[in-house]
């Protein structure tokens, strides 16, 4: 193995991988916006929002990114490149975040429920003061696996010709002659970003447990 | 104070409240017994519609209460409840847990609602306890500051779900004196239990539910020494 190729190309692997952390810091503020969004209208007791948000989170999840991102690119016409890949990234993880805040709601305990019911506070109070502080201790390590994943996936919206981290990797491949050592480092990169955000992630998760 | 009027209510085909039709009086103590699926916990939770009836009428101090949320909140507000699984807020301490719903419902100032769970705090004999949070208490010190977050409201009336259930042997006592004391001033109360000597002792009423319907109801000591109906007899005969 061979890594010469670095001195002269580093700029190719820094470019892309700024590009991949934009598109998933972009995707990761959507994305939560657009669940924060779906899971709402989930829980509310009108049935056609329910309906509806079930549906787009059925079928997202359903259906490959791959598809969506194609979807998006060739169905928008004049869609810039890079806005093409931030709306298909959050269209498909707005769904899985949403049952994630869907599920880390619906694993607080009912008697919380009860107890804010009993003493005449509004649904509102409840959800403020009693239930999401608590559901957010249950969606935090959940939320962040979801955004491991997203820096992973980001990796797809290559093919439309996004200049991504993978995207720059190819491109090194084919002016190198190196079909290999790239990727090498291409999964080294990517790696150190999952890690990083896993630590932070656990940082906050342990100072969230002060209280249990 | 609390009139039911023939309350009905089902679940799917099963038909757990079969019209029931019972008044409560200010300072009343009413103590309901009865076998595990007989209803009274569902009678008690309809009393503040966390199960809404499926029929029937309940009226607070000669007023029909209507089922809308705000109307709903507001008499849930004169209203205290204790449950079997304590439901205290974890994530919140001890004197959080009891100062949240006047702040939040009666516009206390921080500082008044604190002074409120102090005393309250005094009273149960945990104010050493006050900044701890509520996975550091045993659950008969658990149950005691759910019953001092139910007070802080000031509530008209108590409902009990099984109080000491869920509590060890020897925590069910420190509880039962803290309900008695209660009792012993005037606070309206309605308690689902099983503690037979707790609805003896302390009860100025006592209802006996099976299947659904109030079979008997007497003063205790007629209920337990005279019992009438068949069932209380035998229920009776396995229970004391």
């Amino acid at each position: 193995m061979e890594f010469g190729f670095l001195l002269k190309y580093y700029k190719f692997f820094i470019a892309g991988t700024s590009n991949t952390l934009m598109l998933s810091a972009l995707t990761v503020v959507f994305g939560l916006i657009g669940g924060i969004f779906l899971s709402i209208m989930k829980i509310s007791p009108f049935k056609p929002t329910q309906k509806i948000a079930s549906f787009y989170i059925a079928f997202i999840r359903g259906t490959p990114l791959l598809v969506q991102l194609y979807i998006v690119y060739y169905g928008l016409k004049d869609i810039p490149m890079f806005a093409a890949g931030v709306v298909a990234m959050s269209i498909n993880s707005s769904a899985y975040i949403a049952e994630i805040i869907r599920a880390g709601i619906a694993a607080v305990d009912k008697g919380q429920f009860e107890a804010t019911k009993s003493l005449g506070m509004t649904t509102s109070m409840a959800y403020k003061e009693v239930i999401l502080p608590q559901a957010f201790k249950n969606i935090l390590p959940a939320l962040g696996n979801e955004f491991i994943v997203l820096i992973k996936e980001s990796a797809i919206v290559s093919i439309i010709g996004l200049h991504d981290l993978m995207y720059n990797v190819d491109t090194i491949r084919g002016i190198t002659y190196k079909p290999f050592e790239p990727l090498i480092v291409a999964a080294l990169i990517y790696f150190v970003l999952t890690a990083g955000l896993s630590k932070v992630v656990e940082s906050v998760e342990r100072r969230l447990q002060v209280s249990d | 104070m609390i009139k039911l009027k023939n309350i009905n209510k089902k679940f799917g085909d099963l038909h757990v409240l079969k019209g029931i039709d019972e008044e409560i009086s200010k300072g009343e103590v009413v103590a309901i017994i009865g076998p595990s699926g007989s209803g009274k916990s569902t009678l008690l939770r309809c009393i503040n519609f966390l199960e809404t009836p499926t029929d029937g009428e309940i009226h607070f101090e000669n007023q029909l209460v209507q089922g809308q949320t705000s109307a709903l909140n507001l008499y849930r507000e004169q209203i205290g409840m204790v449950f079997q699984q304590f439901n205290l807020f974890p994530h919140k301490t001890v004197i959080e847990n009891i100062a949240m719903a006047p702040i939040l419902l009666k516009k206390c100032s921080k500082e008044e609602a604190y002074e409120i769970g102090t005393t309250l705090l005094k009273r149960i004999g945990l104010l050493d306890k006050k900044d701890e949070y509520p996975n550091k208490l045993s659950g008969g010190q658990k149950q005691r500051v759910a019953i001092a977050r139910a007070l802080a409201m000031k509530p008209k009336a108590m409902l009990f779900d099984e109080p000491t259930s869920a509590l060890d042997p020897e925590m069910v006592g420190e509880v039962l004196d803290l309900m008695k004391s209660l009792a012993h001033e005037e606070v309206t109360m309605v308690v689902v239990t099983h503690e037979m000597g707790f609805a003896k002792e302390v009860a100025d009423r006592v209802l006996f539910m099976d299947e659904g319907v109030v079979v008997e109801k007497n003063i205790p000591s007629e209920l337990f020494g005279n019992p009438q109906h068949p069932r209380t007899i035998d229920f009776l005969s396995k229970v004391l």
